[in-house]
C-alpha cells in the first residue's frame, strides 16, 4: 500500500505511463491487503472487549487471504510487489481459480461473522452508543478511512480520485451513520465484503499485456508530486521531490493515524474507563505511524536538531553496538 | 438476546481445529516464496549488480587486486528478492528457507571471493572463464580451428571488445 503510493508519487513526477495489466495487479494486491487488515482489526476488537471468539473465528478466516498474498508475491506481508513502473510479478492464469475460492470461502464466513454479532445483544451493548464521533467533528477533526465513514462521511480516495484500476472496477463508499464504535465496525465488515467483490471484478476485466512500463531515460531531477492512497485505515500520501541522483531528494508519507488520534479525547468524554480501550482500538491506530520524536536537552530546555549525518552516524553507532564490533 | 450467541457457537463447532502442527512437523512454503538468500559463486561473474539494487546495502564487494570480495551480511535482509531479479546469471536465488534465526550473526554472512581477469587494453574486467571454456565438450574446438592462411575474404570487422 505504501510502496504504491511511492511508485504512483515517481511515476507521476517522472510521467511514466503504467501498463493496464499492472494497475489491475496493484488494485487485486490493495484490496488482498484491505481484506486481510479489516479481518485483523475485527480479531483484534474482539480481543479488547473480552470476546475471543470473535478473535479466534475473525483470524481463523484470515489465514487463507495471508496464505494466497505468499502464493501471489512470495511473503504474506510486505508483499515486495511495486517497482516504479508496473508490479514485479503476474498473476498467472492458473491462480485465478484459487484466488476466486479464497474470495468465496472469506465471503462466506465474513457474512456468517456479521450474522451472528449483529444478533448478539452483548458485543452491540458494547460498541453502541459508545466512543461517539459526531458528523461535524469527524469533519472538523479531518478524520479518514472507516473511522470517517462509520460517522457518515463518504469520503474514500478510490472513489474520489481513482488511481490503480478503481476507476475500471468502481467502489461502492460502505457509510454507515451512526456514529459509534459499532458504526466503525459494521462498515469495516462490509468493506470486506466489498473488497471480495472488487478482486472478483479485477480479475474478470484484467487485460493481457505487459506488467512492467518501459523506462529508457532518467527521472527528471526538480520534479515534485503527491499521490494517494486509501490504506485499510483511511488515506495515506505520498510526497516526492526527484534528484540527481538515484534516490528521492525529498520523500514525506503521511499516514491517516496521526490525524485519527486527534478526536479520540473527544470519543472518550464521559465515558467509563472500561470503554477507552475499545474506542481507541476502532480507529484502527498505528502507533509506530504515529511515533514523533523530539529531542530535547532537558538542563537548558533547548531543542536539538540533527543533521541527515549527524543521524547516520547514530545509527551506524548503534548498529555496531548491537552487532558486537 | 442467545440468537447470536448460538450463530456463533454454530461457527466454533463447525472449525474444530484450524492450527498447524509446525513446529512440530515440517512446513513447506509455496513456489516463488521469498525466503534466505543463496549465491553461487560458479556463476557469479561479478558484475555488481545486486549490490546496486540491494535497499539494505547489505551485499558489499572490495576489489583486492585481481581478486573481488563479495560480502553478503544477511542480518539486515529484507528478502525483497531484488538481488535474484537483476542477477544476469541467475547466481543469487531465493529459497524456500525462512528459518533463519541465529545467535551467532555469522550464521547469516555469505563471503565469496571471486578472480577477475582484467582487459590489458582497456583495463576492465571480463568474466573469468572463457564462454568456450564453459562447454563441457571443450576439446571440439580443437578440430574446428583452421589451420593455414585465412580465407582471403574473411576480413576483420573492427576492433573487439573496448
Ligand atoms: S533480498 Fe533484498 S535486502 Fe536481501 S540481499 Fe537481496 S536485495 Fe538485499
Ligand atoms: S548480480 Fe549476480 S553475477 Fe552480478 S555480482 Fe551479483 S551475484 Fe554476481
Amino acid at each position: 500500500m505504501h510502496s504504491t503510493g511511492y511508485c504512483q508519487a515517481l511515476e507521476k513526477a517522472a510521467e511514466i505511463e503504467v501498463p493496464p495489466r499492472a494497475r489491475f495487479i496493484r488494485t487485486i494486491i490493495l484490496e488482498l491487503e484491505r481484506i486481510h487488515s479489516h479481518l485483523l482489526w475485527l480479531g483484534i476488537a474482539g480481543h479488547i472487549i473480552g470476546f475471543d471468539t470473535i478473535l479466534m473465528q475473525a483470524w481463523r478466516i484470515r489465514e487463507p487471504v495471508m496464505w494466497l498474498a505468499e502464493e501471489i508475491t512470495g511473503n504474506r506481508k510486505l508483499y515486495g510487489m511495486n517497482i516504479v513502473g508496473g508490479v514485479r510479478r503476474d498473476i498467472p492464469a492458473e491462480l485465478h481459480p484459487k484466488i476466486l475460492e479464497v474470495m468465496d470461502h472469506v465471503e462466506k464466513e465474513t457474512r456468517a461473522v456479521l450474522n451472528a454479532v449483529v444478533d448478539d445483544s452483548t458485543i452491540r451493548m458494547r460498541l453502541e452508543g459508545v466512543g461517539k464521533v459526531p458528523n461535524e467533528e469527524a469533519i472538523a477533526h479531518s478524520i479518514l478511512g472507516p473511522s470517517a465513514r462509520g460517522s457518515g462521511v463518504a469520503i474514500d480516495i478510490r472513489a474520489d480520485h481513482p488511481y490503480a484500476a478503481y476507476a475500471e472496477t468502481g467502489v461502492n463508499v460502505i457509510v454507515e451513520t451512526g456514529e459509534d464504535i459499532w458504526a466503525r465496525t459494521v462498515v469495516r465488515i462490509k468493506e470486506t465484503l466489498e473488497s471480495i467483490r472488487i478482486v472478483r471484478d479485477a480479475l474478470a476485466m484484467m487485460p493481457r499485456g505487459p506488467i512492467q512500463a518501459v523506462i529508457d531515460k532518467p527521472i527528471p531531477p526538480g520534479r515534485v508530486a503527491c499521490s494517494s492512497v486509501e490504506a485499510p485505515r483511511g488515506e495515506t500520501h505520498h510526497f516526492v521531490i526527484t534528484s540527481e541522483e538515484p534516490r528521492p531528494y525529498r520523500w514525506k508519507a503521511r499516514a491517516p493515524t496521526f490525524q485519527n488520534l486527534q478526536v479520540v479525547p473527544l470519543a472518550i468524554l464521559n465515558e467509563t474507563i472500561a470503554d477507552v480501550p475499545i474506542t481507541l482500538g476502532s480507529f484502527d491506530p498505528c502507533f509506530s505511524c504515529t511515533e514523533r520524536v523530539e529531542a530535547v536537552d532537558v538542563r537548558n530546555g533547548q531543542l536539538k536538531v540533527y543533521s541527515k549525518r549527524e543521524l547516520e552516524e547514530l545509527s551506524r553507532a548503534l548498529t555496531r553496538r548491537l552487532r558486537g564490533r | 438476546m442467545f440468537k447470536g450467541k448460538i450463530k456463533e457457537a454454530r461457527i466454533c463447532f463447525a472449525h474444530p481445529r484450524v492450527t498447524l502442527k509446525y513446529p512440530f512437523e515440517p512446513l513447506e512454503p509455496p513456489d516463488g516464496f521469498r525466503g534466505r538468500i543463496q549465491v553461487d559463486v560458479e556463476k557469479c561473474i561479478g558484475c555488481g549488480g545486486c549490490g546496486n539494487v540491494c535497499p539494505s546495502r547489505l551485499i558489499r564487494f572490495y576489489d583486492e587486486g585481481d581478486r573481488t570480495r563479495m560480502e553478503f551480511i544477511l542480518d539486515r535482509c529484507t528478502y525483497c528478492g531484488r538481488c535474484a531479479d537483476v542477477c544476469p546469471e541467475k547466481a543469487v536465488t531465493m529459497t524456500k528457507e525462512f528459518e533463519t534465526a541465529t545467535d551467532n550473526l555469522e550464521d547469516l554472512y555469505i563471503v565469496q571471493e571471486l578472480y577477475m581477469g582484467t582487459c590489458n587494453r582497456c583495463g576492465r574486467c571480463f568474466e573469468t572463464e572463457n564462454w568456450i571454456d564453459k562447454i563441457p565438450t571443450r576439446r571440439h574446438r580443437e578440430g574446428a580451428l583452421f589451420v593455414g592462411p585465412a580465407m582471403p575474404h574473411a576480413k576483420p570487422v573492427g576492433e573487439v571488445g573496448g
